[in-house]
This record gives structure tokens, C-alpha cells and sequence, in this order.
């Protein structure tokens, strides 16, 4: 699951993240972080499900992060899809692919954010939301 | 076989016209005839169907419109225009205009250009014209700003100077930055291989000897009718670059067939669908039209050298590119299309039931098109600077192994920034700067090799003073040791030197 957390100028300095991996043992991966002295936000991949994803989510509430899930990583706009394939070589973790009929498909759980496919499209069908 | 260019030995453009007439032609799409013909041979197939039909949707850049918005009261004699803030050539009559999809907005750039322009006139979107204009006696007005729909217009033809490349290069990028070219995104270090073109679908290839296509060829483009009306720009058939020059009436075409596109720092452009009938006129035709994926070839070129010449990496069919992967370098690489496989075979199809329905019927070409046509390049003939024009051929040079404190006091007394390390040979095999020497003191390091970079970003000394300055802009350094091919280091060119270049161009 990706969560968007929300860092507060009080607690933007504790290494809340790193606390909460060594605690639980989830590998949570730093898709983006933007980081000052007034507060920060991170968007985070956390590879858990069940029981240990909500002890994580538990964990970023006890510390004051809020933590929401990211529920649309990108969003394709099948009405100005043209089915090109332009954003689906450029994806550098094969998120994205195209089937039988050249269909592009996006596998969410695979995809980092990184935004390369929202700038590869050439009729702007790909946005992040 | 002896039979002429275009000899319609199986069956005339009349015969065909005819069983269009009353429902009996037999049409299939490319992609049909390709599969038929390898379940029951050529002979067979050829002698019963009589059209192929093709189609490609793609970016096509070469594309645009003539306009003719009627005169305003008070008239004007527009001499510049901008429609949704996107600039028309305006070297032609008073009302005349041309809207290329590459031109970009002045105000948007790269989000909205020409492309979209045409897009949103065929959505029947309101545009707003603005032109100005120096005062004449016969056309008083000196500026005008109005709103136009397409319907309110005169004419507005399609008129695309290169479209439907009968294939297209495809691209891969060596070097360790992100390219964004025509031909997309390209990762760092042969990341991915995009390609262009139908392929077998592809117009050109299904007649590849030009025996049916040429001027007066009726086409179905942007989701209408429009008409061949000669060989493309840089049209090349011999090397199966055939490109075809185009013609058709806005007004009846689909926004869904022309869209308006951007290629991420490098413009706009516009996709256009065109479809074209192949009637199986002879053998040689038919030959043609069953052309598989796994016979059409393309070169996959490194767009990583910022060269006209690219060099290819590898070779690789149709059949292969659309696997979605391809082996570089003993590396599995991702592959994927710019155009649309799906709109092109969607064309195809489009075409073929208009023919079914008998409301589109084939032209006999005034002309064919040449099958040979010399390919050449663009001469600079003016003096334009070369490294080796600008850089300092005595460079000061040191070894893996020499002492920092040596060689900070080398560089204080030449007075130089970067010295490039070499080998025994002087082989390149690293650089350090003045702030590298200046760190290495601090730190108390004592070897060079300790404290050099070892990738080193370089010039050669044929290349242009243009490439060059924009090398050392992006990277953000401000030397480049300028080595031959052997990679042994014959000078090095500077910001200081381009700034020296600078100071004299202006005096």
C-alpha cells in the first residue's frame, strides 16, 4: 500500500520512519520526500498487508504522522488514451503494458511514482492525482 | 515477370469499381491478407481478393492546414496571425493562412501548438483568431480579434507536406542521462527501444514498388476522404523510407483520427490517421501486400550521439519489436510503439467496411510516384567553429600516482582549472579540478588517483562549438578534456575559452 505522511514542525525531526521499520521489520520503500523545517511529506510504499500493515499505520498515528493511503497512484484517461505505448517502455519498473489489442494497462502495485509516463504521453491522457 | 510498372493484369480499377458498386468486392485488411496468404499461398489468395486495405495513425510533424477565414468589414490584410495564441504563416493573400502542427504557442510552449489547433477546430471548438496588419489602401483594418468555428470558414484543407512513412528508425539511448527526443523518452544506458510505423499494416510497404499509389490515389485521412497528391518530403523508396505528400477536406474529418500531441521537451506535432487501398492490380501487388511483420526490418539507432549519422546497434524486425522486448548487449530491453497499432488497424478496418457499404471507391493515379529518389544531406558551407578551433591544444597533464601537493603547485603555476590524468600512452583515465586538489590538501590525501574522477565527460575535436557549450551547460562542469579515438587526450576546451571566443566575436 502507498501512504501520503504528513510531518509536523514538531515531530519533522524524529526519525519516525526508521523507528517504525526496525519496530515492525517492513521494508517501507521512500517513493518522495520533500522535507523542511516546518514540516515534511513523504509518499511511501509499505510492503505489508493485514495485521503488520495496520501495527504500521497504528505506529504513524501514535508518532502525530498522519498517514493516508494513496489510493490512484496515476491516473490514465482512457477517452485520450490513444493506445500509442509511448509511456510503456520509459516506465522503468514495467508498470504499465500493453495486451493483445495494445490496450495500455497499469499495475498499480508496481508502479514508484515516478512520474516519467505522465510526461512521455504525447496527447496528456496520464496524470498524477 | 516483364509486366509493366502498374499493369492491371488481374483486374482493372473499373472491374473493382464495379463489384464495389453492388457489394461484391472482396476487401481485407493488411493484417487478414498477410495470415491468408501464408494458409493458402499467394496465387490463390491474390486471384480472389481484390483490395488490401491499410492504415498507420502516428505523429506526423510535416502536417498542417490551409485556412481562408473570409473578409472582416472593414478588410484587413493580415500580415502575422496567431490562432489560440499558436503563430499561422501568413505569406500568402490577404485571408490566407497555414497552420503548422509543429508551431507552438506563444504563451503555452510545448503544451499547445499547431497539432492541437487542428484538433480543436475539428472538434468544432471555438478558436480565437488574432491577426495584425500594417494598413493598406484597399485593406484599411490594422488589427482584428475574433473567435472562428470551422464551419464559419471557406476552406480548410489538410495539407501534409510528409506523412505515412513507409517505416521509421528505431531509437535507444546510450548515455547515462534521460533523453527526450521525437522518438520519446529514452532511459539512460539502452534502457528502452521505442519505434514508429504499422508495420505490416503499414500503406507504403503493402505497395512498396509504387505500382497503385500515386497522384489522384483516393485515401481515407483524419477519418475522411482525401487524396494523394504526390511523393512526401525526403520521400526515399529505395531505402523504404517512401513518404507520401497529402491532401484533404477538414471539415469532414474526426477528431478522433487527428490529435494534437506532445513530445516532452522536444514540441508539438500532430497524430493523423491515413488508410489506403491496395488494389490487387497484378502478382507483383499482391507480392507486396503480403509483406509480414517478420520481413519489414528496422535499424534501432543511439540517440545518445547528437548526430545526423546515428549509429545503428542493432537490427530488428516488426515481428521482433513487437514482442515488447529485445536483446542489446546480451541485455533484455523493453520495446514499445509511439503510433498506434490499435487506431491504424481500426483505420484499416474503417476503410474496408466503407468499401463493403460501397461509399468509397478506388481512383485510378493520375502519376505513380518515383521508386528512386537521391537522399541528400544539408552542406554547412559557412566556416562554423570546431573544437579544435577552440580549444588549448597544450594541456597540462598528470599521472594516477603523482602527489597531490605536486600537482596543486603545477596547477597554480600555469594557472589552469582541470587537469586531466592520464596513462603511460596519455590514455585518459581521469580528471581533477582545482577544487578537488583544493579538498584533497584538506583531507590530507596524498595520491591523485585518490581524489579523481575517473568519468570523465569529453569532446572530440570534430565536434561543433554549439554541441559542446550545450555538453558542458548540462553537465554542469566547466572543462572537458578533448580526447582522439584512441581516448588519448589531445587538449582541452573550457568555459574560459568559449568566453575568450565570446569577447572577440564582439569586438
Amino acid at each position: 500500500m502507498k501512504l501520503r505522511l504528513l510531518y509536523t514542525r514538531s515531530n519533522v525531526s524524529n526519525p519516525v520512519l526508521s523507528d517504525i521499520v526496525l519496530k515492525t521489520g517492513v521494508p517501507i520503500n521512500i517513493l518522495e520526500a520533500k522535507v523542511s523545517l516546518n514540516g515534511g511529506e513523504m509518499v511511501v510504499d509499505v510492503p505489508a498487508t493485514g495485521v503488520k500493515l495496520d501495527e504500521v499505520r497504528e505506529l504513524f498515528e501514535k508518532a502525530s504522522v498522519s498517514a493516508k493511503e494513496i489510493k490512484a497512484v496515476i491516473e490514465i484517461d482512457y477517452e485520450r488514451c490513444i493506445s500509442c505505448g509511448a509511456c510503456v517502455s520509459p516506465c522503468p519498473v514495467q508498470a504499465i503494458t500493453q495486451k493483445t489489442e495494445w490496450d495500455v494497462e497499469l499495475d498499480e502495485g508496481r508502479c514508484i511514482r515516478c512520474l516519467i509516463c505522465v510526461n512521455a504521453c504525447p496527447v496528456r491522457a496520464i496524470r498524477s492525482p | 515477370m516483364t509486366e509493366q510498372v502498374g499493369a492491371e493484369t488481374l483486374r482493372t480499377y473499373e472491374q473493382i469499381n464495379e463489384k464495389i458498386k453492388v457489394g461484391d468486392a472482396i476487401v481485407v485488411t493488411a493484417d487478414e491478407f498477410v495470415a491468408h496468404v501464408q494458409d493458402r499461398g499467394l496465387d490463390t489468395v491474390a486471384r480472389e481478393v481484390d483490395v488490401v486495405t491499410t492504415g498507420t495513425f502516428g505523429a506526423m510533424c510535416s502536417s498542417g492546414a490551409f485556412l481562408n477565414f473570409g473578409h472582416s468589414e472593414p478588410p484587413i490584410k493580415m500580415f502575422k496571425c496567431w490562432l489560440n495564441d499558436v503563430p499561422a504563416y501568413k505569406g500568402l493573400a490577404a485571408v490566407d493562412a497555414y497552420i503548422g502542427a509543429t508551431a507552438m504557442s506563444e504563451s503555452e510552449g510545448f503544451d499547445y501548438g499547431g497539432g492541437h489547433v487542428i484538433e480543436d477546430l475539428v472538434s468544432r471548438k471555438e478558436v480565437e483568431l488574432r491577426a495584425e496588419a500594417y494598413g493598406t489602401d484597399c485593406y484599411p483594418r490594422k488589427a482584428i480579434e475574433t473567435t472562428i468555428v470551422l464551419d464559419d470558414l471557406n476552406q480548410a484543407v489538410l495539407v501534409n507536406p510528409r506523412n505515412a512513412y513507409e517505416h521509421y528508425n528505431a531509437a535507444t539511448n546510450s548515455t547515462d542521462r534521460i533523453l527526450y527526443t521525437y522518438m520519446g523518452t529514452l532511459l539512460p544506458d539502452y534502457g528502452n527501444v521505442t519505434y514508429s510505423g504499422a508495420g505490416q499494416l503499414s500503406p507504403l510497404y503493402k505497395d512498396k514498388n509504387f505500382e497503385t499509389i500515386g497522384i489522384g490515389t483516393r485515401i481515407l485521412l483524419g477519418g475522411g476522404i482525401g487524396y494523394v497528391i504526390g511523393e512526401g518530403t525526403q520521400h526515399s523508396p529505395q531505402n523504404e523510407f517512401g513518404t507520401l505528400m497529402v491532401r484533404g477536406d477538414l471539415k469532414q474529418m474526426k477528431p478522433r483520427y487527428l490529435r494534437g500531441a506532445t513530445y516532452y521537451r522536444y514540441g508539438t506535432s500532430l497524430y493523423v490517421g491515413v488508410g489506403i487501398p491496395i488494389p490487387i492490380i497484378n502478382l507483383r501487388v499482391a507480392e507486396s501486400a503480403a509483406l509480414p511483420d517478420d520481413q519489414i526490418f528496422t535499424n534501432i539507432l543511439d540517440y545518445g550521439v547528437p548526430s545526423r549519422s546515428r549509429p545503428a546497434v542493432k537490427k530488428g524486425s516488426y515481428a521482433d519489436l513487437k514482442l515488447g522486448k529485445v536483446v542489446i548487449n546480451g541485455r533484455s530491453i523493453p520495446t514499445s510503439p509511439l503510433s498506434s497499432f490499435k487506431y491504424a488497424k481500426e483505420i484499416a478496418e474503417a476503410l474496408k467496411a466503407w468499401m463493403k457499404e460501397g461509399l468509397f471507391f478506388l481512383s485510378r493515379p493520375a502519376e505513380l510516384l518515383p521508386n528512386q529518389r537521391e537522399f541528400k544531406p544539408l552542406e554547412v558551407r559557412r566556416h562554423e567553429l570546431r573544437v579544435k578551433d577552440i580549444m588549448t591544444a597544450k594541456v597540462t597533464t598528470a599521472k594516477p600516482n603523482d602527489d597531490v601537493r605536486t600537482i596543486a603547485s603545477l596547477i597554480v603555476r600555469n594557472g589552469v582549472d582541470h587537469v586531466p590524468i592520464v596513462d603511460d600512452d596519455n590514455r585518459l583515465v581521469g580528471i581533477v579540478t582545482s577544487w578537488d586538489l583544493a579538498k584533497a590538501l584538506a583531507q590530507g590525501k596524498s595520491k591523485l588517483e585518490e581524489v579523481m574522477t575517473t568519468k570523465v565527460i569529453t569532446a572530440q575535436e570534430n565536434e561543433s562549438g554549439d554541441v559542446v557549450a550545450r555538453r558542458l551547460a548540462q553537465r554542469n562542469i566547466s572543462g572537458m578534456p578533448v580526447v582522439d579515438d584512441a581516448r588519448k587526450v589531445i587538449g582541452i576546451v573550457t568555459t574560459d575559452d568559449l568566453a575568450k571566443l565570446l569577447r572577440k566575436w564582439k569586438e
